[in-house]
């Protein structure tokens, strides 16, 4: 699928965690699959930054979710958007993406850290028959707000920093723990560390690495 | 009036400097080689490097001291990062994007400078002005495109097919500086190659950032790589000349049996297959973004052995990617053994600016970076040596390139890009195929004799 590009109305910038928010805006002819990327900047800037599509396949507006950083160039500029204003739009790219035949057939196991867990809403917003068990890791029980939009007993919270949610530590202490079959198709999207250790993990548990699919934030 | 173009990085630059180059021409300029004959002076920018951007801002700080006794206009196009183009707005006089290219004229009348620059009114296609994402290479490339090239070899071109990139490898600032993938129409590729071929051009390089991402922009409008190279392949047959066509530089995500097996079937494509690694540790090619594992690397070498037996095989490797372990390290050194590559294009890592991996710690120590390159280097000898050794007694086709450093010799390719050189002084086959019996070898190249 070849990206596009076009200047879109942001429709809206709402809170969602701390720290996080969702950013909507106009859809007009963008075509993605669930699962892929948009670069965004401000018209007259020539500097963009990459953002997981957070909306479903189907749905009439697109969102991603963002983590505003202290000392981050384009997500402070993201931040302070409002409705009416105006985003420059490139995209999609990328190819964590979900062949919806294959996974109606097969486990799927999404890993996810903090906002990491935006293309994995993307996913079962555009089919919400998965058969998926996803894990997020979180610092604090204040982002399990993220975590809205899932089947809740197919989640599982792992808060890392305070007791609280549905497991103390982190997502790959959580995945030991766990039945993993060989022929799951395992996602991890998020931090570069979990996504390491939890590849070495499913690699042990026979998963190959044809199956496995990475998305690293940075 | 005479002008000066500094030409920096990769054959994507070369490419681009050539219509520049044939623009100027269009104008009535001049090139010259000596820069202090020159009145306009340019560079083609390269932001792979920091190094590469230093050398545009002390070349321009000199060629602006000139400024006080002479007449002069600067300009720089090429890979420019955003923060860069806005500093570099301050320091030439004119700044413009490849894509606006054939705008260049109208650029430089503003200067006002009573030159064939000031009176030129000829038919360089002028676009509407450019936006924002246009800049960014979505539209605006298919006039640039046009533009015939004024090629800097009478046997030897680089053909543009694709700009820009859209893996995102997180060591690489493409695509903040090329934007987004753009294919340049076929119809188009295959008028210039069909011209090249019946002017008598013997190696035609198709290019691209992501060369084998041909066409995935142009959703499904637009022919697929392979049927691109099946098309030159019949072109080739048609012509009945000989050449050898190659393409540069892919990825292994978009590379594909279907390609290996169209290489198979043309004499024209060239049995050298370039497949950059980066490297050959699971964790850093995530880390990379590269978007591939290693098995899937494993799987297309395997697959280019099989379907391309005399093929040779070259790569790309970055040593000392931030947060390389040694472990990880010596992962690629395996894989350098695996693969047993004819030619590996070696870096140590430095950071590139606007890349992801910039803003990450540059954590490995430059005498481990160097000390990993000369590992991998030594193995490159080995298994570049093996494959030279193998050819020796053969008769081999060359296509001669120049004068060889070595007096009294000529240098050429093989089809599988191996240098070899051979006695003759005889600079009328410069830009001919000869056939060499292979006397020597060596790490890296070949000698024979002509037969």
């Amino acid at each position: 699928m070849g990206a596009s590009s076009a200047e879109v109305r942001v429709l809206a910038n709402q809170p969602l965690g701390p720290g996080c928010f969702l950013l909507t805006f106009e859809r007009q002819a963008f075509a993605f699959k669930t699962g892929q990327y948009l670069s965004l900047g401000l018209p007259g800037h020539r500097e963009q930054r990459e953002y997981s599509i957070y909306s479903g396949e189907g749905e009439e507006h697109l969102s991603v979710l963002v983590k505003e950083v202290p000392q981050g160039m384009m997500s402070r500029r993201l931040a302070a958007l409002v409705e009416g204003d105006t985003l420059h739009v490139d995209g999609p790219f990328g190819y964590f993406t979900l062949d919806a035949s294959e996974s109606s057939k097969v486990p799927l196991l999404f890993l996810a850290t903090g906002t990491g867990i935006s293309p994995f809403h993307s996913f079962v917003k555009t089919h919400p028959n998965l058969n998926y068990r996803m894990l997020h890791g979180i610092r604090s029980c204040a982002e399990i707000p993220l975590e809205q939009g899932f089947v809740r007993d197919r989640v599982t919270s792992c808060v890392s920093r305070e007791t609280g949610g549905d497991f103390h530590g982190r997502v790959t202490q959580q995945l030991k723990s766990l039945k993993v079959l060989p022929e799951s198709h395992a996602f991890l999207c998020g931090n570069c560390d979990m996504i390491y250790d939890a590849f070495d993990l499913l690699r042990g548990f026979g998963v190959s690495s044809e199956r496995i699919y990475t998305e690293v934030y940075f | 009036m005479k002008y000066f173009i500094m030409n920096l990085g990769c054959q994507m630059n070369q490419t681009d400097s050539e219509r520049i180059q044939s623009v100027f021409g269009q104008m009535g300029l001049e090139r010259t080689e000596d820069e202090a004959k020159a009145n306009v002076l340019g560079i083609v920018a390269c932001s792979v490097r920091q190094k590469a951007i230093d050398r545009v801002y002390s070349k321009v700080h000199e060629w602006n001291e000139r400024k006080d006794s002479e007449n002069l206009i600067t300009f720089v196009s090429g890979c420019i990062l955003p923060a860069d183009e806005e500093k570099f707005a301050d320091r030439f006089d004119v700044v413009f994007s490849i894509a606006d290219l054939t705008k260049m004229p109208e650029r430089f009348k503003q200067y006002g400078v009573v030159s064939p620059l000031s009176q030129f009114s000829g038919e360089v296609h002028v676009p509407p002005a450019a936006s924002l994402r246009d800049k960014l290479g979505l539209s605006s490339l298919e006039p640039f495109w046009k533009v015939a090239p004024a090629y800097s070899s009478r046997f030897e071109a680089f053909v543009p097919i694709q700009n820009g990139c859209d893996k995102f490898c997180t060591f690489c600032a493409v695509p903040y500086t090329r934007g987004r993938e753009v294919s340049r129409p076929s119809g188009d590729i295959l008028t210039e190659v069909q011209e090249l071929v019946s002017r008598g051009y013997k190696s035609i390089t198709l290019l691209g950032q992501n060369v084998n991402s041909y066409g995935l922009d142009k959703k499904g409008e637009e022919m697929s790589f392979n049927q691109l190279l099946d098309e030159v392949g019949k072109l080739g047959q048609e012509s009945q000349k000989a050449f050898w066509t190659y393409f540069t530089s892919p990825h292994p995500k978009d590379m594909n049996r279907e390609v290996l097996e169209t290489i198979a079937r043309h004499d024209v494509l060239a049995k050298q297959i370039h497949l950059p690694l980066q490297s050959g540790d699971d964790h850093v090619l995530i880390r990379m973004n590269r978007n591939h594992s290693m098995d899937r690397y494993r799987s297309l070498v395997s697959e280019v052995r099989s379907i391309l037996p005399q093929a040779t095989l070259f790569t790309d490797i970055i040593v000392g990617f931030t947060g390389e372990t040694e472990a990880q390290f010596e992962n690629s050194r395996r894989a350098m053994e695996e693969f047993r590559y004819q030619m590996a294009f070696i870096a140590q890592y430095s950071p590139r600016p606007g890349a992801a991996s910039a803003r990450w710690d540059d954590d490995v120590p430059p005498s481990v970076k160097k000390e990993r390159l000369e590992n991998l280097t030594e193995i490159l000898r080995v298994t570049s040596l093996e494959y030279n050794q193998a050819l020796v007694g053969k008769t081999i086709q060359v296509l001669v390139e120049k004068n060889d450093r070595k007096g009294g010799f000529l240098s050429g390719k093989t089809e599988g890009k191996i240098t070899v050189r051979f006695p003759s002084e005889d600079a009328s086959l410069i830009g001919t195929f000869v056939r060499l019996q292979v006397t020597g070898a060596v790490p890296f190249s070949l000698e024979g004799i002509l037969v």
